[in-house]
């Protein structure tokens, strides 16, 4: 059970406390209700870029990452299709430089031209590193669009390419600090050894004077109902074939999330899963294979993904592979597999909510989904599903026009 | 109204609590450590064997450790795994150039029935044919899809350049070595460095005594006869090679040196030396290369320790047409260190920043645990922390220029410029 308060200021600010009397850090968590679904198509990876930017210096101090350094802190960031969320850790003692440094920033930023200078080449370089300089790394910038048509999921957070990076004005990061960053926008999140008293004390005096500003009322086109199987293959210098099977699944709120979450634990989690069984273990036409769920906020996708075996086919693998999803769908799973299933997400669900961190980044993003105390409420909603919950999913979303396969299919190698 | 201009006051941190874990002796030599203060139910034990790279050649050690669940007369690894995986338990292994360590995660009602499961695949490991053709298999194409990448190549020149005057050391997997290794080559090393090379035990996790106690029995079957010995005369070649990658957008370079370890008295004063340069976000390299000229997405320096000695590394990926410019840059960077004396309040910095990570690393008992362990394979207690609290507090930003111009000196690194 994880115990924390909450509080809104009259701006609109909503605060999360959760005392933990144990550490001598302190964890300021701050969540923005903006990402990458935020964006226009025109204009993508703003919000990630955005997230640099913020460490570029604010209104009335030139310098994020000093003051916090000073004080024994360290901080990060991350930017997804959904959120951004910043956080400090830092001794106890010194909180109130991180409160005085992200209320800072969230009244206003600096915006200096240096700083979006510096950052534009930074994130390009993040482009390369960990997009284009990788064997497999440009597979999600060609899943996505593959898999959604209109939704904003159908990029992906660093952006569609590098020149909407290069593009980007200060007059584009001023109307977007302006539009999301702001108290009404925000999840403020507290946690260590402290009472809430003294958080209520502190978060009013650095927050209290902060305009409101705009709740993010945003107006996404949904995703239509898929109902056609889409294919695309494309050629890489990788040394093996690559394959992603993307289903699209429910989004977030809905019962059904944490039902095909362990719907693609059944297939892929780990090595006593069907999937490595059957197609690595007994027919060995794959070197590796996974499944998993993306975790959206919004309608998302259960993506099985591995690479092929030498002389083994596209072909092969997807026969072997339709039949074991088939499988899943006629047959419930016994009562052993649900409960080794069951016990991974146990032991999972332990350690996650270990460090404070930890626990302050989840209280937030369940705040965000409607409500904190869903944190608590997870390990049941896990425990009580059934066989026969599995095998309703697994009918649901493994189909085959719900499906989008992306092949990366070898190049030879002339090098 | 308030003060935004102004920070509010910081308060130092003048001392932190270290928690040692309990010590049992299973031999005079060989110790589990338990870290018994966790609050809630989850467990960790580690299992570390003297069956570290530098014991046999052609990735033996490597194949063995990953291949160390494999199968046993009674049982197929598939089983083991669902043993293992039907409890909730997840598991590691990973081997380093001088260790090897086998770690389970779970919950501590289920840590005697997976420990045993464990013990029994090590004990009885029998390396079924079927499985190390597969496990080969798997690996090579692992190896093939890292060779595309900048960074790994980097890496793997940089170790042949850092270890030069030693080849145990020095030595790298390679394709062929998966062909020059046969099953009884995998059973002899299991054999020496896996059922007699047991070196240390720990367990982090609320778990009764008479538990620890079967852990430790169970454990007693393994340990080495003899103490692990390594070398602590490595010796890196000064010297700068490149290798081209055709395609690449970007290079990966490595600059460092050989240097030492806890055991040296220049140790925790080169460790601020060394955070001032590149380990942390407003590090010389990251202010200069990441947010003044915007070359990299990232650039760190960090001492990595070995036994008996130990490294210094910078490291980076950069833009491929601004290597030259970037390696320039670190170039400047060791002298201004050299040749300027650090401002005090960046060496205030510093040192407020080094002691609130310090905090942090001896915060909650995972953490605290792998500080102590830290120390502890080097011969020391948690004292050597309190000291090194004492050393940030006092030291002088001539000491910082005086260990730069000893150990920073260009013409004694080996550098490598992938791409």
């Amino acid at each position: 059970m994880i115990k924390y308060e909450k509080f809104i200021l009259e701006n609109g600010l909503k605060v999360l406390f959760h005392q933990d009397t144990t550490t001598p850090m302190a964890v300021v968590n701050t969540l923005y209700n903006v990402g990458a679904r935020d964006e226009t198509e025109e204009q993508t990876g703003f919000a990630h870029l955005f997230e640099h930017l913020m460490f570029g210096g604010s209104v009335n101090i030139s310098d994020f990452d000093k003051p916090l350094q000073l004080a024994g802190g360290e901080n990060n960031a991350f930017t997804s299709n959904d959120i951004t969320n910043y956080y400090d850790v830092l001794p106890k003692q010194n909180i109130e430089t991180a409160l005085w440094l992200e209320s800072d920033r969230m009244l206003s930023l600096a915006f200096t031209d240096k700083s979006l200078e510096t950052q534009r080449s930074v994130v390009i370089e993040e482009f390369k590193q960990r997009y284009l300089n990788q064997p497999y790394g440009d597979v999600w910038l060609e899943l996505r669009p593959l898999a959604y048509k209109v939704h904003p999921y159908k990029w992906a957070t660093i952006g569609k390419e590098i020149k909407h990076i290069e593009d980007a004005s200060m007059d584009d990061v001023k109307a977007f600090f302006k539009k999301f960053y702001c108290p009404s926008n925000a999840i403020l999140t507290i946690a260590g050894n402290f009472e809430l008293e003294e958080v209520k004390k502190l978060v009013n005096k650095w927050y209290g004077d902060i305009p409101a500003g705009q709740k993010n009322d945003r107006n996404i086109p949904k995703e239509p109902e898929q109902k056609e199987y889409r294919e695309k293959t494309i050629e890489r210098e990788v040394p093996t074939n690559a394959f992603y099977y993307a289903f699209k699944m429910k989004n977030r709120l809905n019962p059904d999330f944490y039902i095909s979450d362990t719907l693609s634990d059944a297939l892929g989690r780990d090595k006593s899963s069907r999937l490595y069984i059957s197609l690595k273990k007994e027919q060995q036409l794959v070197s590796s294979i996974g499944a998993y769920i993306m975790g959206t906020i919004e309608d998302g996708l259960l993506v099985i993904s591995g690479k092929l075996n030498d002389n083994i086919s596209f072909k092969e693998l997807d026969v072997a592979l339709w039949k074991e999803l088939d499988e899943i769908k006629k047959k419930e799973l016994e009562e052993n597999e649900l409960k080794r299933i069951m016990n991974k997400i146990r032991t999972s669900k332990e350690f996650q909510e270990q460090g404070v961190l930890n626990r302050a980044m989840n209280l937030s993003m369940f705040e965000l989904l409607g409500d904190a105390n869903m944190i608590n409420e997870e390990s049941t909603s896990y425990q009580r599903i059934t066989p026969k919950d599995i095998q309703r999913v697994a009918k649901d979303i493994l189909q085959k026009e719900k499906c989008s396969l992306l092949k990366v299919k070898a190049l030879p190698n002339d090098k | 109204m308030i003060n935004r201009k102004e920070q509010p006051v910081i308060k130092k941190i003048e001392s932190v609590d270290f928690l040692a874990p309990k010590k049992l002796k299973i031999t005079p030599k060989v110790s589990l450590f338990h870290t018994k203060n966790v609050k809630d139910e989850t467990t960790r034990f580690d299992l570390y064997f003297d069956a570290g790279k530098v014991k046999a050649e052609n990735g033996i050690a490597s194949f063995v450790n990953g291949l160390i669940l494999s199968g046993t007369k009674e049982k197929t690894s598939v089983q083991i795994n669902n043993d293992i995986n039907g409890l909730g338990g997840f598991y590691e292994s990973g081997v380093s150039i001088e260790n090897a360590v086998i770690s389970m995660h779970c919950l501590r009602e289920n840590i005697l029935p997976i420990f045993d499961t464990i013990i029994d695949a090590i004990k009885n490991a029998n390396f079924p044919e079927k499985e190390v053709t597969e496990y080969f298999s798997d690996s090579k194409q692992r190896m093939k899809i890292n060779s595309e990448k900048v960074s790994y190549l980097a890496q793997k020149k940089f170790q042949k350049l850092l270890f030069a005057n030693n080849d145990k050391y020095s030595s790298t997997l390679s394709l062929e070595d998966y062909d020059k290794v046969s099953v009884e080559d995998l059973k002899e090393f299991h054999k020496k460095n896996y059922l007699k090379g047991l070196t240390k035990v720990v367990v982090v996790g609320n778990v009764e005594q008479n538990k620890i106690t079967h852990l430790a029995e169970s454990c007693s079957q393994f340990i080495a006869d003899d103490g692990a010995t390594f070398s602590s005369e490595l010796k890196n070649h000064s010297t700068e090679e490149r290798i081209e990658k055709k395609g690449a957008i970007q290079s990966a370079i490595r600059v460092g040196r050989t240097l030492f370890n806890k055991n040296h008295p220049d140790y925790l004063d080169f460790l601020v030396l060394n955070t001032i340069l590149g380990d942390y976000f407003g590090s010389r390299l990251m202010s200069n290369i990441r947010e003044d000229k915007g070359y990299t997405y990232g650039i760190g320096s960090m001492i990595s320790e070995l036994q008996k000695t130990g490294y210094f590394i910078v490291a980076t990926e950069v833009g491929h047409e601004v290597k030259d410019a970037t390696l320039q840059e670190i170039k400047n960077e060791f002298k201004r260190l050299q040749d300027e004396i650090v401002a005090e309040e960046e060496l205030q910095l510093v040192k407020n920043y080094m002691l609130g990570q310090l905090l942090k690393s001896a915060d909650g008992p995972y953490a605290m645990m792998d500080l102590y362990l830290s120390a502890e394979i080097h011969g020391k207690n948690l004292n050597f922390y309190n000291k090194a609290i004492e050393s940030i507090q006092a030291i002088s930003s001539e000491r910082i220029k005086e260990l730069a111009v000893k150990y920073l000196d260009w013409k004694e690194m080996s550098v490598v410029v992938v791409g």
